[in-house]
């Protein structure tokens, strides 16, 4: 069995022997492990490898898993997995398009839109204003462009992926028009 | 003494003060936001209260509600830990027109005090020594920017009504002054009600030394000792930790008699903090005085062996002080780590969300001042701190050991929490060193990531996970025993 295992931006391959469910052999860039697997918890597993105790805590995402050991954080990817998921799912993940809207970076809620519909706007122009926790963080536009919906409104509460505010974007020309 | 007390407040501080209560027999309330109703300070409590929506504004920020709720369930006293009302001198002063114990020092002295022009005078008056800054009470865009043409960039807008870190810009030149008024205005409204902003000089290698004030209603006035909280991030502490290793027996007593005379200058009782930004020729100026329970409390009871929520209820109460300046001293090393739903890899932006795994360190010499479980929410309403980690050990290096051992078995999973990054803020060099400054998060962790040594063992775990994906039965988990509870007769279940 193979795994391509993806942490960061680095992709790591992995020979796997499974001796049982609970015992296997593994290969990493030349190195062999000896794993031996016992689950504690639902997110807690104790490995035994090369004789020595790991405890891992696991954590399961959409789109891969958090694992943390000796508390360092590691967001691993299944390449295999991915793929099977993006075919039938698009490949919005893995072909980025430039983006089109301003959304949130965390849960928050809306303080100000400062912009109207029609507003013309420059890349870094404001365009909301939301809080998380008490913390303020400006939203501010990708690209140049006029300001084409405004889907929420002050005291919304919005989730990253929600789109606040529509931009068209439009050629730094009709900007120049438009701002003169 | 009180029978019964309404905490104010939410998360790991409602607890802390419902601990200290039962400690001394006094019975609590606790009020709670319908986002809380699994929170953990209402479950511990022996009554609890749904005081409305998750909108701090009409449910925790509701004074009306709360007096109310106090008198209905007949309270005594309200103490409203730190945050929210705490440092709002109209509650505490309708708390008393209501006939309860506000459990902090008078009004005028949280109004005098939190106004931040109000406290520079005072402080002057009392020939305490203050930043450089703008001080009087008008000043227009113009005027900001003649003071800090005159005093060099960067300075400090801050909000007159502010503290905790909100309402504070640093503006690096002219052009930014604008902006960082409005912003910092906004935030101060926001979370105060009141936009008035001031100029200070800016430090930009100073150190943020705070001493903890213990007065009564006689007018005695001690402290207990000094608690160094430079590392800071958005100009919030992260870390503190007790003894300074800036502060020298000679220091400690001079800053120690300011700290007590600006205590006294205000007019103040019950527990309180000063606080002193030291720059690096040894000068240090008065920065503002908090007038409530301090987020850093614990290192100050760890080394001092005093409970402080203990000393304001006393206080509170009416009882003076037993404690005289000799009865204070301290033993050891204590360091607090506040771990935040933030993510360190993002600008510590909130994480806010579900907690779906929770583990606590445990041991000699560790306390962890937590809110939260594994299963509750933590909402994006509130402040995002899950807990307060602190650790006591009898030298700074071995505490910052206990530490990174600590952060290491501290386990959060489903928010961000930054555990991996403060381990490496103790374990850095300049930390070992005491070399700690208030930029020190943007001079050496700006660029930070985690360092992640072990990918090999990471990717074996994420196997492990799909080859053992056989549930644990209830009764083999560490731990369990043979009991009838529906926790081991259940089964397997989540909540």
């Amino acid at each position: 069995m193979e795994y391509q295992l993806k942490i960061k931006e680095k992709t790591y391959t992995v020979d796997l022997e499974l001796d049982a469910e609970d015992q296997a052999y593994a290969m990493i860039n030349d190195t062999s492990y000896e794993l031996g697997v016992y689950r504690v918890s639902d997110h807690q597993i104790q490995m035994t490898v090369n004789g020595d105790q790991v405890n891992a805590w696991v954590e399961k995402q959409a789109d891969g898993k958090t694992i943390i050991i000796e508390g360092q954080r590691y967001f691993i990817q299944d390449l295999a997995a991915q793929e099977m998921g993006n075919s039938s799912r698009g490949r919005e993940s893995s072909q980025p398009q430039e983006p089109t809207t301003v959304t949130p970076p965390m849960p928050a809620i809306v303080i100000q839109v400062p912009v109207v519909v029609g507003d013309i706007v420059l890349k870094g122009d404001i365009v909301a204003i939301v809080s998380a926790m008490k913390m303020e963080t400006s939203l501010k536009a990708p690209f140049d462009g006029k300001i084409a919906e405004i889907r929420v409104g002050e005291g919304d509460k919005v989730m990253p992926g929600d789109i606040l505010v529509d931009i068209e974007k439009q050629p730094h020309t009709f900007i120049e028009e438009q701002r003169n | 003494m009180f029978k019964k007390i309404l905490i104010a407040n939410r998360g790991e501080i409602a607890l802390r003060v419902i601990q200290t209560c039962k400690d001394m027999g006094i019975k609590t309330v606790a009020v709670f936001s319908e986002a809380d109703k699994n929170a953990r300070h209402r479950f511990e409590a022996d009554q609890s209260v749904c005081i409305g929506p998750a909108d701090p504004g009409l449910s925790y920020l509701n004074m009306d509600l709360i007096i109310k709720t106090a008198k209905k369930i007949r309270a005594q006293a309200i103490h409203p830990g730190y945050g929210f009302l705490s440092e709002n001198h109209k509650f505490a002063e309708k708390c008393r027109d209501a006939g309860l114990v506000f459990i902090g020092p008078s009004p005028k002295v949280i109004q005098e005090m939190g106004d931040k022009l109000t406290a520079r005078q005072i402080m002057i008056d009392a020939k305490v020594p203050v930043i450089p800054g703008l001080s009087g009470k008008e000043y227009t865009l113009t005027d900001m920017k003649k003071k800090a043409e005159e005093m060099g960039y960067p300075v400090l807008i801050k909000a007159s009504a502010g503290g905790g870190g909100k309402g504070i810009r640093i503006v690096n030149a002219e052009e930014e002054m604008k902006e960082a008024m409005e912003a910092a205005s906004r935030e101060a409204i926001n979370a105060f009600g009141d936009g008035r902003v001031y100029l200070e000089k800016f430090f930009t290698r100073a150190r943020h030394i705070e001493f903890q004030i213990l007065a009564d209603q006689e007018g005695n006035t001690i402290h207990l000792l000094e608690r160094e909280c430079s590392i800071q991030r958005r100009h919030q502490k992260i870390i503190e930790e007790t003894p300074s290793t800036a502060v020298d027996s000679v220091l400690r007593k001079k800053m120690g008699n300011t700290a007590c005379a600006a205590a006294k200058a205000a007019g103040y009782t019950n527990a309180g903090t000063v606080e002193f930004l030291l720059d690096n020729h040894g000068s240090y100026y008065f920065l503002e005085m908090n007038t409530r329970l301090q987020v850093e409390h614990p290192i100050t009871e760890l080394v001092t062996g005093i409970d402080l929520v203990r000393q304001q209820i006393l206080v509170a109460a009416g009882n003076p002080l037993t404690l005289s300046q000799e009865d204070v001293s301290a033993r050891g090393h204590a360091i607090e780590c506040r771990i935040y739903a933030e993510d360190p890899e993002n600008n510590f932006f909130p994480s806010p969300g579900t907690i779906t795994c929770y583990e606590e360190p445990s041991g000699p010499g560790i306390r962890n001042d937590s809110g939260v479980y594994a299963g509750c929410a933590v909402p994006v309403e509130y402040d995002p701190i899950l807990s307060k980690l602190s650790v006591h050990a009898e030298t700074r290096d071995q505490a910052i050991a206990k530490m990174i051992k600590a952060l290491k078995s501290y386990i959060v999973l489903g928010v961000r929490a930054p555990m991996d990054f403060l381990g490496d803020v103790l374990d850095s060099r300049s930390f070992r060193k005491g070399e700690v400054f208030t930029d020190f998060i943007d001079t050496h962790f700006s660029l930070w990531t985690p360092l992640m040594p072990s990918k090999d063992l990471a990717c074996l775990a994420f196997i492990a996970d799909e080859i053992n994906t056989r549930p644990v039965p209830a009764m083999e988990r560490p731990g369990a025993s043979n009991l009838n509870s529906p926790f081991h007769t259940l089964g397997n279940w989540r909540l």
